[in-house]
């Protein structure tokens, strides 16, 4: 029995979208910018043997069109809760340019973002809290806290990291965290700074708090409305806003129970 | 302009620390960290230092972010892929959560029934709003500006390769020096370097 050309070409081009597809939303679920997710997928494609490569990223999907000689093929795929893992995008961009010079067939380049995703390893949850309380304490030296309140800011920031990562492992929802992370950590650092004999109380909550700003997603947000990309531009524009807001709530319902004068 | 080095070094080593310890939430490995810290220290010395000359917060983040910018873009063929990662990572410290909460809380503090000096509540957090929505736009631009005018990646990538084979046959160290020189280069003459 003789399998027809045209659609064993298709079912090859069709592993050639996948796999392309798959890493741009590695890519994107890592925190990577539009114009970055855009080059390392169309690279993969070519480098797998697409002709032609179009991606439309939204916030939380992707559509791919590739195209060989007479074939097309489009799909689309969800693109999951956006965090930052730069370690894993790294991986994956550094596997785009081995498959962009090189060549791999899709089986070979799917295997390996599988074992990318399952091997790239993470710091320690106590690594990262450790490192969350040193970052928002030096953070709050910088806005001009004092030294009494680097202790109790540095201790309230490391719980609330421990807080916001189990409770995120939960899939709890990222706003919520937000809130319920920020009346947490603030409500520790007045109450640790106030004990510590800190004069800059005001400072010592916002300090503890900022490991919860999504600095990354802004910045982010910016480079891809200069680089062509405002629809997801201005998604994480108002996905930033909103959790601002939320700090702000946190902080405020933290000031309220501890009668903090506003 | 006066320096107070004592302020500029504490800026310095807390922006250090500030940036590799956000660089650990962030899940950059262990030898990416130390450059982290540089670029934060870097970050946060040239902002003070533009603060320091009468610059506006605004203008000094700018230039602290091109600066960051333009470093990572010298060190490309020794950092690889992660340089602009490396350079948002340095500038997060300057990012003005304090502005945002401030300015949040104070239209917070507009919305209450019956607000103290509504005027001037609102002034205060129009202000913070706006410090932040310019500073954010400000880092942004100078991150964006570097990576702009100094185009690195297919250099990048071939210097990648390069070093790959010349660490190969112990030529590394020369390859890197090469790209130095280049990168300055092309930060002088306003060309790339071929």
């Amino acid at each position: 029995m003789k399998t027809d050309p045209a659609l064993l070409e298709r079912q090859e081009l069709d592993q050639v979208a996948e796999a392309a597809l798959c890493a741009a939303r590695v890519l994107m679920e890592a925190g990577v910018r539009a114009k970055v997710v855009h080059e390392d997928c169309a690279r993969i494609a070519r480098g797998l043997g697409a002709e032609h490569v179009d991606l439309r990223s939204g916030y939380a999907s992707l559509d791919i069109t590739v195209t060989r000689g007479m074939s097309t093929i489009t799909r689309m795929v969800e693109v999951g809760p956006l965090g930052v893992n730069y370690r894993l995008s790294h991986g994956i961009r550094a596997l785009a340019q081995r498959i962009g010079d090189d060549g791999m067939t899709p089986t070979q380049a799917l295997s390996e973002m599988t074992r990318l995703k399952q091997q790239t390893g993470r710091h320690a949850p106590w690594v990262v809290a450790l490192a969350v309380a040193i970052a928002c304490a030096a953070f709050g030296r910088l806005l001009g806290m004092d030294w009494a309140a680097f202790i109790p800011v540095a201790a309230s920031a490391a719980i609330g990291q421990s807080v916001r990562h189990s409770l995120l492992r939960r899939g709890a929802n990222v706003f919520v965290v937000a809130a319920c992370v920020a009346f947490l950590a603030s409500s520790l650092a007045e109450l640790g700074a106030r004990w510590a004999g800190s004069t800059t109380l005001d400072l010592a909550m916002i300090a503890s708090v900022l490991l919860l700003v999504p600095g990354v997603p802004a910045l982010d947000a910016q480079y891809d409305i200069l680089d062509g990309h405002p629809t997801l531009g201005s998604a994480r524009t108002v996905v930033v806003g909103m959790t601002l807001i939320f700090i702000a709530t946190g902080v405020l319902i933290a000031r309220a129970v501890l009668a903090v004068p506003q | 302009m006066t320096v107070d080095l004592l302020h500029l070094l504490h800026q310095a080593l807390f922006g250090g620390l500030a940036a590799s310890g956000f660089g650990i939430l962030f899940n950059f490995s262990w030898p990416d960290l130390r450059w982290c810290a540089a670029s934060g220290a870097l970050a946060l010395a040239t902002r003070t230092l533009g603060q320091e000359a009468g610059w506006s917060l605004e203008a000094a983040s700018f230039a602290a972010a091109a600066a960051v910018g333009c470093a990572g873009q010298l060190l490309h063929a020794r950092l690889g892929l992660g340089t602009n990662d490396l350079a948002v990572a340095g500038c997060i410290p300057m990012v003005p959560g304090l502005f945002a909460a401030e300015g949040i809380l104070g239209l917070y503090a507009l919305a209450a029934p019956h607000p103290d000096n509504p005027t001037a509540t609102a002034l205060t957090a129009m202000e913070f709003t706006l410090r932040v929505v310019f500073t954010i736009g400000a880092i942004g631009t100078g991150l964006s500006i570097a990576t702009h005018i100094l185009p690195n990646r297919d250099r990048g990538m071939v210097m990648d390769k390069r070093r790959q084979n010349a660490t190969a046959d112990g030529g590394g160290a020369s390859v890197q020096r090469e790209a130095l020189v280049k990168g300055v280069a092309s930060i002088l003459f306003g060309r790339r370097a071929r």
